[in-house]
């Protein structure tokens, strides 16, 4: 099924096809995610959720990002009925072929409703089954932008954890599959092409239980093409996913990443095991705990590492209402603070109780009317934004005779913001760096032999001869200064091997 | 498809490099050959740089210790000097014996690293002794970066490039740091789309993603070329480093299509233009070539010999708001008229040219407007200083379903209105609204207004309704840091609401009877 439909997270096509992962939007912060079920299938799936049930069916063939209302609960379940087809074809007339097909199909309850989305990374990564701390949108689209990760990309992730980081990335360095039967639709790509490269996300993950749940949700999710699972303790083994009978041999180490994330407790143990040497590799870190930083920092100067840099990425969502204060009718209402919105409000309110007390006996008429007089110029003000709604000068009695449709919650009121107080997000401290590439002498070749006619005079060649040695002779420095030959004298190695 | 990496791997002619100096400054350097890039501190030579055009990026370009030459221990291993506190520091400046008559000369003098100035310096201060280990630490710090000949060479990329007119003209962009960057990306659902199948929507006419967002940008082009940059169509095509060997010269010498001019948003800067600023629409398409200079969009600079092959400005074709909402009144949108191939034939030349130009011009117009009116966009993302309530008003509708909506604004008033008018409580009304104008009009009206299909211009601006609350789910306004222009984001998802009668489940502190939201959120 994977191989053959592009992931729903990359290509979901215009409506939602039988075998996708689809999630059921049911407030801003929660989906339920559910692999839609063919009709055809034998039992009718149904999903249960907080605000209704919904039969897979009524959900199969809409449109990404319709509104679905939700079936009565034991409707349309098990028994399978012929008009069901029917009722998936009409899409909106929901209603009324529910009222025909009575208890047979799904019936639309009298409340409850969601929304069919595709899966993003943003999405899931709000609905995912938590196995570990989860890093979150802010935090990763901000390691992925850093990281420079591109399409055509390779990826490693060390470890997998949840999986949010995961499919971010897959999306982050997808550029098509090599596949034929799925780049097909793609003609506009030059056919001569020698060599495409296609971005891989290589996540490690050293828990098995872990592991194995995120490679069957890869594969659900139709990414098992571009992300691969590992299972294995990088901190002993690396990264390197040659057999040990090649390993032996000349070939770089496998995977040719030029990023990495490490999202475990000690990065520097996993830092001296070799990387691809023929590009600049960019680095981020995930801890928790400045010491946890410390440490990495120095063990990545030790390497060789530069623009070594730390980020704490501080996210905040804002909430936005109106706050309703105040005696004016239009203030009054759910959620509003009682009390008087000004010192002219409060005055009059005084003043009001005031006459009461002095006139008592009196119809409350008067005082209405006096404190109308009081608050006249506050509350008209109020009126005009609030158009025709609530009374004239009524007093509080207002509230009770006045119809609800009459009130405007939504544009009366104060406009505020501030920020929510659930932070999502995990503070983590970001730790950046990159590991410069190694320049051989075959590389000076190489690249003298292809833009070498660009040059015009010859002096420059005897700046090309000391540009190499650059690189060595750092690279002897640091072995001398540091007494720590394990990391660098490894990267010497790789280029002795060339 | 797309090996951006390899470009970012070496420095080659006639690309744009970006210096990052032990200042922390960088400075963007054009590699030519045999040019001398001057006022540097090490007065490198370009040739030196790129090593007959090949030096690793990425990497130092001189040897020095890795926190520039001076080691230090920030906290005494040993505890030693971990406690000294500055009770007993004299400050004054004497205490420095180098003059900075003596140090200018060092420098003059100096042809190594930078590295000894500093030890000099270092060895000249009187009471080094009694500095804090912290002090000390930050001392050698500031004299390493002041006077080490020393950089790092950098790819210039979007990032990178964002980073620096940060740096230098941050109103320019909008104030667009890199991390808003990223998240703009994230929430816009920007990816790689060269594969992705090709659906017509249900009239035929338009199509259904596809990849294609819809961007108003007003920032110089810098958020359409983050755009690209994540779709994979920002950087030429590169074979890999080591097919280069049997590459032909001649190919692989290709512009740069990095937003790399030296006047990066000249084209779009709006700041001080006569009239307000034109809004560009622009629709990155995969199908485009890859080549393409994003911040050239309306008025690429004159073609120079170190780029023979400027990126053609149409590859994200700019659309102005007159055409799309009234296309009609665009002059440039009228079809110029068609004249037979035999009358032609009697023109001359050049009057033949000017026809066939302007034929050229209109069909590109036509096609760029007649696509993007159709609408079907997988996702909208704004960052401009017009009003966000009309762009989404007039673009909103035109995003398929489930397309992703993000409006970037380096203030948070614009976005703090935009919520109020996609509030849940404004959401209700509207659904009450459009039932009880249901009842009186019949349902053809309600319809349209479900689908969103209603025209763009002709409904007159509803009080208190100005965009369908219910055509976007989820609107979230987030921000990420502290400080400064710090820059928000809203950000939705597109869907298509049921029509009629919908009632919420869920725990109410009230009873109510019609609510578009279930729960309280």
């Amino acid at each position: 099924m994977a191989s053959a439909v592009p992931s729903p997270f990359l290509d979901p096509g215009p409506t939602a096809s039988p075998g996708s992962l689809a999630l059921l939007s049911l407030r801003r912060d929660l989906h339920t995610p559910l692999i839609l079920q063919s009709a055809d299938s034998e039992e009718q799936q149904v999903v249960n959720t907080r605000f209704g049930t919904y039969p897979h069916s009524t959900l199969v063939g809409l449109p990404w990002g319709t509104q679905v209302l939700a079936s009565k609960e034991d409707s349309g379940r098990s028994r399978r009925s012929g008009k069901k087809r029917k009722r998936e074809e009409n899409d909106t007339g929901a209603r009324d072929i529910a009222e025909e097909e009575g208890v047979e199909g799904p019936v639309a309850a009298s409340s409850g409703f969601a929304h069919l989305v595709p899966p993003t990374p943003e999405s899931w990564t709000m609905s995912l089954p938590h196995r570990t701390q989860v890093v979150y949108t802010p935090d990763y689209s901000y390691i992925l932008q850093r990281l420079r990760v591109r399409p055509g990309d390779i990826v490693i992730e060390a470890g997998s954890g949840s999986g949010s980081f995961t499919h971010a990335a897959a999306r982050a360095v997808f550029s098509g599959h090599p596949d034929p039967s799925l780049t097909s639709a793609d003609n506009s790509s030059p056919p001569a092409k020698k060599k495409c490269k296609f971005g891989k996300v290589y996540s490690y993950e050293y828990h098995l239980p872990r592991a194995e749940k995120l490679r069957e949700e890869i594969k659900a999710h139709g990414l098992d093409p571009i992300v691969t699972i590992t299972h294995r303790d990088v901190y002993q083994d690396g990264f390197s996913l040659h057999t040990r009978a090649t390993a032996a041999g000349k070939q770089p180490p496998e995977p040719l990443a030029n990023a990495v994330f490490l999202d475990l407790p000690a990065p520097p143990l996993i830092l001296p095991h070799p990387l691809d040497p023929s590009t600049p590799i960019r680095l981020c870190t995930f801890s928790p705990c400045i010491e946890q930083v410390q440490k990495t920092a120095s063990t990545l100067r030790q390497l060789g590492w530069v623009e070594i840099d730390m980020v704490e990425v501080a996210h905040k969502r804002l909430e936005v209402r109106r706050e309703r204060i105040g005696l004016a009718e239009d203030e009054q209402g759910r959620g509003a603070k009682a009390g008087p919105a000004s010192v002219a409000e409060a005055v009059g309110r005084l003043k009001e109780q005031e006459g009461r007390e002095s006139v008592e006996g009196d119809d409350e008429g008067g005082g209405g009317e006096a404190a109308g007089d009081a608050e006249g110029a506050d509350r008209a003000g109020k009126e005009e934004k609030g158009g025709k709604g609530g009374g004239k000068g009524q007093g509080k009695q207002g509230q009770q005779s006045d119809g609800k449709e009459e009130k405007r919650p939504w544009r009366t009121g104060r406009l505020v913001h501030r920020t929510e107080p659930e932070i999502k997000t995990h503070t983590s401290y970001l730790l950046f760096a990159i590991l410069p590439r190694l320049w051989t002498r075959d590389d000076e070749e190489r690249c003298r032999r292809r833009w070498g006619k660009v040059a015009v005079e010859e002096p420059a060649v005897d700046e090309v001869e000391d540009a190499p040695p650059i690189v060595d002779d750092e690279a002897g420095k640091k072995r001398k200064a540091e007494g720590d030959v394990d990391g660098s004298a490894k990267r010497q190695k790789i280029d002795g091997d060339e | 498809m797309d090996t951006s990496g390899a470009i970012h791997s070496y420095i080659r002619p006639n690309t744009h490099i970006v210096l990052r100096l032990p200042s922390g400054l960088s400075k963007i350097v054009e590699i030519q050959p045999n040019t001398a890039a001057r006022r540097l501190p090490a007065e490198l030579h370009a040739e030196a740089l790129s090593s007959n055009h090949a030096t690793p990026a990425e990497s130092r370009a001189e040897t020095a210790d890795d926190t520039g030459g001076v080691e230090f221990d920030i906290v005494g291993e040993n505890g030693e000097v971990l406690m000294r506190s500055n009770r007993l520091t004299v400050d004054d400046p004497t205490r420095q014996a180098l003059s900075m008559e003596e140090i200018e000369e060092l420098k003059r003098a100096g042809t190594g690293s930078g590295k000894d100035i500093v030890a000099k310096i270092m060895a000249s201060h009187q009471a080094l002794g009694e500095k804090t280990s912290f002090s000390l630490a930050k001392y050698t710090l500031r004299k390493t970066k002041k006077y080490m000949k020393r950089f790092t060479v950098l790819p210039l990329d979007v990032s990178m490039l964002a980073q620096i007119l940060l740096e230098r003209e941050a109103p320019r962009i909008m104030e667009l740091r890199e991390e808003m960057l990223g998240l703009i990306g994230a929430w816009a659902n920007v990816h790689y789309s060269g594969a992705t199948r090709d659906f017509t929507n249900g009239s035929g006419v338009g199509r259904i993603g596809g990849g294609r967002w819809l961007v108003v940008d007003e920032t110089g082009g810098l958020v359409v070329a983050a755009l690209a940059e994540k779709m994979g169509i920002l950087y030429p095509e590169e074979e890999d480093e080591e097919e280069g060997e049997e590459a032909q010269p001649e190919q692989a010498i290709s512009t740069e299509a990095h937003p790399s001019e030296a006047r990066p948003v000249e084209p779009a800067l709006t700041a001080d233009a006569p009239s307000p600023p034109a809004p560009s629409s622009d629709q990155p398409m995969p199908d485009a070539p890859p080549t393409s200079n994003p911040l050239s969009t309306s008025d690429p600079p004159p073609p120079s010999p170190s780029h023979p092959r400027r990126p053609h400005p149409t590859t994200f074709p700019p659309a102005i708001w007159l055409q799309l909402l009234h296309p009609s009144d665009d002059a440039a949108y009228a079809e110029p008229p068609l004249v037979p191939e035999a009358e032609l034939a009697t023109w001359k030349a050049g009057k033949r040219g000017t026809y066939y130009r302007k034929r050229r011009r209109w069909e590109r117009v036509k096609r760029v407007v007649d696509e993007t009116r159709a609408g079907g966009f997988d996702g909208l993302v704004v960052a401009s200083s017009l009003d966000p309530v009309g762009v989404l008003r007039a673009c909103v509708p035109l995003l398929r379903g489930a397309g992703q909506v993000v409006v970037y604004s380096p203030v948070v008033e614009p976005l703090v209105r935009v919520m109020d008018l996609y509030s849940r409580e404004r959401r209700t009304a509207w659904v009450v609204r459009q039932q009880q104008q249901g009842q009186q009009k019949g349902e053809e009206d309600q319809e349209e207004a479900v689908n969103g299909t209603e025209d763009l211009e002709t409904e007159e601006e509803d009080e208190g309704f100005p965009v369908n609350p219910t055509l976007l789910l989820s609107p979230m306004l987030q921000t990420t840091r502290g400080g400064g222009a710090e820059g928000y984001l809203f950000t939705a998802t597109r869907v298509f609401p049921v029509e009629g009668k919908v009632e919420a489940r869920g725990k109410f502190s009230k009873k109510r009877k019609v609510e578009p939201t279930n729960g309280v959120s």
